[in-house]
């Protein structure tokens, strides 16, 4: 199976637009510093989006207020990679965002002042709910019918993404904006730290060491279309998304099982779907977010599938920090540019093998690849597994 | 896709009592949420951590697989408008007030993935694991998914929607100028959908679609019935829903059908039923089934979901006669 990928925009820590994301990940460099523009009282390490929301209304110029931060990074997103594509009677065109905050960032605001009895401003809670978030973005961009939200935690964006190629494959939709949306919060900030797995250094994947996650921010999205809609459109196919797959872990609420179960799965089936074998993986772009349990449980999962030839693999996570329900779109579109470049992105921060598995990833920028496939994994609370396979037009 | 169960956890007696659509009568705003015993569905210890909104779902899903006699569903697809408000509300409270340490339970649960996680981990479930949330068209969304799915030679699916309502709901509707003759509710209703009919059959979803941010109501509701054969008279029952429900003639579903029902028994404005939260709509397709089960004229009754003006739902629930 195959759908066709037209078109990408990005906006997270390393840059407002692909160009920019792209030349910060050929020069290592990472956006991950201390809190700047999220109102917080501490100085944690961050992937904020380099812009207040000032800065951002301006940029998309967005006048219709309230609005949340999340709607404005998945609308700087989803413009660059809508393009200049048209609307025309003759394609059927759906919007699918992820987010797993929604507007979280305008309602604990709003929450702070109602528990301080300072005049709240309820207006903000129409932009509360998630489905809001999404109409918010797809009523900017003139699409109108199929629009959905996603939310499954850390694995959102990678589902957006499924889910509409699914639509395409069994012809519902000729063309669809796939991606994820999520701005940081204290909401998250907090919880993250409840839970302990927040790393007050920068995040070390895959590392012995590695003792939790930076959260970052952003959004991601990228164009799907099916044959019909590229021979109309003329859009060039950057590359394609020839795999997916699903899968429940079915362990605990927010711990992956050592065994690395519904990661095995989600990994096996979407190689399936994509018709490739193991063997044709040029490389794995990981979920590796740096905490003890996931990135043991995926390198167990990576072991199970791949055996003894694991191929080069990374966690781009040190350079945006974990995004949340826009990380699997992120790391879908670097997957992409991994495959149109030609290029292997090294995993920050790495030093030391993990004892148990021994797994080395690539450290430094691999350019003049032959990336023919990729697979991307995106594994969230609640033990949801998802992992996508995108491959070269051929 | 057939239906092969169905389970409501309401602020009526909808569970376990099938012929409830023959004595339920519009909810007045004093009901409350009827429970179930949880515990004959859900181990004491969990449900001791659980919300409101994680033991209605998986006690209704727990329910439908007594009922379909199926141990292992094909996948779990879950709709929610606004998720686990409940646990939102409690962690907001307290990292907001509390310095230092904070206890993660109710920021884990939190996400509106915990309930299809939660179903997934109580029956030890290794399948596609879904949540959608389009606010008023979260539960048609997740149908469509089961559609796809079902295409995709998976079976036996869980789908079904849940809400939960807060006592802050009230309070920001009332600051939003958002209030409604409706009282605001909790409900979850979910269903066992299969490829084929079985013994276990009681109803078809026919076709269900979403139009968001719709231009064109008349337009959407027409190529919908044209597209499943259907003229407007060979609809028999209409469960509609429209938020602001002023006048009657204001309604799209009066609207559109005025001219050819002259009986109100055949429009029903199911969120007088079940109350008013996002996902009543699921609410409206347990009321269909139960209709359906009780009165064989019943062929094909129609779901029209405008309980937000912008967003239009239409589910086509179709007897296993027609």
């Amino acid at each position: 199976m195959a759908v066709r990928i037209t078109g990408l925009g990005i906006i997270s820590a390393i840059g407002l637009t692909v160009a920019e994301n792209l030349f910060s990940l050929e020069n290592s460099r990472s956006g991950i510093a201390p809190v700047k523009y999220l109102d917080s009282k501490n100085d944690f390490l961050v992937g904020e989006v380099k812009c207040s929301n000032a800065e951002l209304l301006g940029y998309l110029n967005i006048k219709s207020q309230p609005v949340s931060r999340t709607s404005l990074l998945g609308l700087a997103a989803a413009r660059e990679a809508w393009g200049r594509n048209r609307h025309t009677p003759e394609l059927r065109t759906g919007f699918i965002s992820a987010t797993s905050v929604g507007g979280m960032d305008t309602t604990e605001r709003f929450y702070k002042d109602y528990l301080d009895q300072n005049n709240p401003d309820y207006a903000v809670l129409r932009c509360h709910d998630s489905g809001n978030t999404t109409e918010r973005i797809a009523a900017e961009l003139g699409i109108t019918g199929y629009i959905n939200t996603l939310s499954t935690a850390c694995s959102s964006g990678a589902n957006a993404i499924m889910l509409g190629a699914r639509l395409i494959e069994q012809g519902k939709l000729d063309r669809v904006l796939v991606g994820g949306t999520d701005a940081l919060t204290n909401f998250t900030i907090n919880g993250f730290r409840s839970l302990m797995i927040y790393d007050d250094q920068w995040c070390r994947p895959f590392d012995e060491s590695r003792t939790g996650l930076n959260l970052g921010e952003g959004a991601a999205f990228l164009l799907l279309e099916s044959d019909k809609s590229a021979r109309i459109s003329g859009n060039p196919t950057i590359c394609c998304l020839s795999g997916w797959a699903n899968a429940a872990d079915a362990y605990h609420q927010t711990a992956s099982s050592p065994e690395g179960t519904g990661a095995t799965m989600a990994i096996q089936n979407a190689i399936e779907v994509s018709g490739l074998s193991a063997l044709d993986i040029s490389y794995v772009n990981a979920h590796g977010t740096g905490t003890k349990n996931n990135d043991l449980s995926e390198s167990t999962a990576m072991i199970n599938v791949f055996g003894d030839n694991i191929p080069d693999f990374s966690s781009t996570k040190p350079f945006t920090g974990h995004t949340l329900a826009a990380a699997g779109a992120i790391e879908a579109v670097f997957s992409a540019l991994a495959i149109q470049k030609g290029l292997i992105f090294p995993n920050l921060n790495f030093n030391t093998p993990i004892a148990e598995t021994g797994l080395v990833p690539i450290t430094e920028l691999q350019k003049d690849q032959p990336v023919v496939a990729v697979l991307s994994n995106s594994f969230g609370f609640g033990g949801n597994n998802s992992s996508l396979v995108f491959s070269v037009n051929r | 896709m057939y239906i092969n169960a169905a389970s409501t956890i309401s602020h009526q007696p909808t569970f376990r009592n099938a012929g409830f659509s023959e004595l339920i009568e519009p909810l007045d705003n004093s009901s409350e949420l009827i429970s179930p015993n949880y515990k004959e569905y859900i181990d004491a210890g969990l449900l001791r951590r659980m919300s409101k909104i994680l033991r209605m779902s998986v006690a209704a899903a727990k329910d439908c697989l007594t009922q379909a006699e199926t141990a292992q569903p094909g996948a779990i697809i879950v709709g929610t408008g606004l998720g686990c408000l409940q646990d939102t509300e409690k962690f907001l409270n307290t990292f907001l007030s509390i310095e230092g340490l904070l206890p993660p339970t109710s920021f884990i649960q939190s996400t509106h993935n915990t309930i299809a996680g939660q179903i997934s981990l109580s029956i030890g479930n290794h399948g596609y694991n879904m949540t959608h949330t389009q606010n008023t068209l979260s539960f048609e969304h997740a149908l469509i998914d089961t559609s796809l799915l079902l295409g995709e030679g998976k079976d036996n699916i869980i789908t079904g929607a849940a809400d939960e309502f807060i006592a802050f709901l009230d309070e920001a509707a009332e600051h939003l100028n958002a209030s409604s003759k409706h009282h605001l509710t909790s409900g979850a209703s979910f269903f066992i959908l299969g490829k084929n009919k079985t013994e276990k059959s009681v109803a078809r979803v026919k076709d269900v679609r979403t139009a968001g941010l719709i231009q064109d109501i008349d337009a959407a509701i027409d190529s919908f019935l044209l597209d499943n054969f259907l003229n407007i008279s060979e609809v028999d029952l209409v469960l509609y829903s429209d938020f602001s429900e002023k006048e009657k003639m204001d309604s799209v579903a009066h609207q559109y059908f005025n001219e050819h029902y002259h009986a109100d028994s055949k429009l029903i404005n199911y969120t007088k039923l079940s109350g008013l939260y996002p996902t009543n709509s699921a609410f409206a397709m347990h009321y269909a089934v139960d209709r359906i089960q009780r009165e064989p004229k019943l062929k094909n009754v129609l779901i029209l979901n405008g309980l937000n003006k912008i967003n239009l739902g239409l589910t086509l629930i179709e007897s296993l006669e027609a």
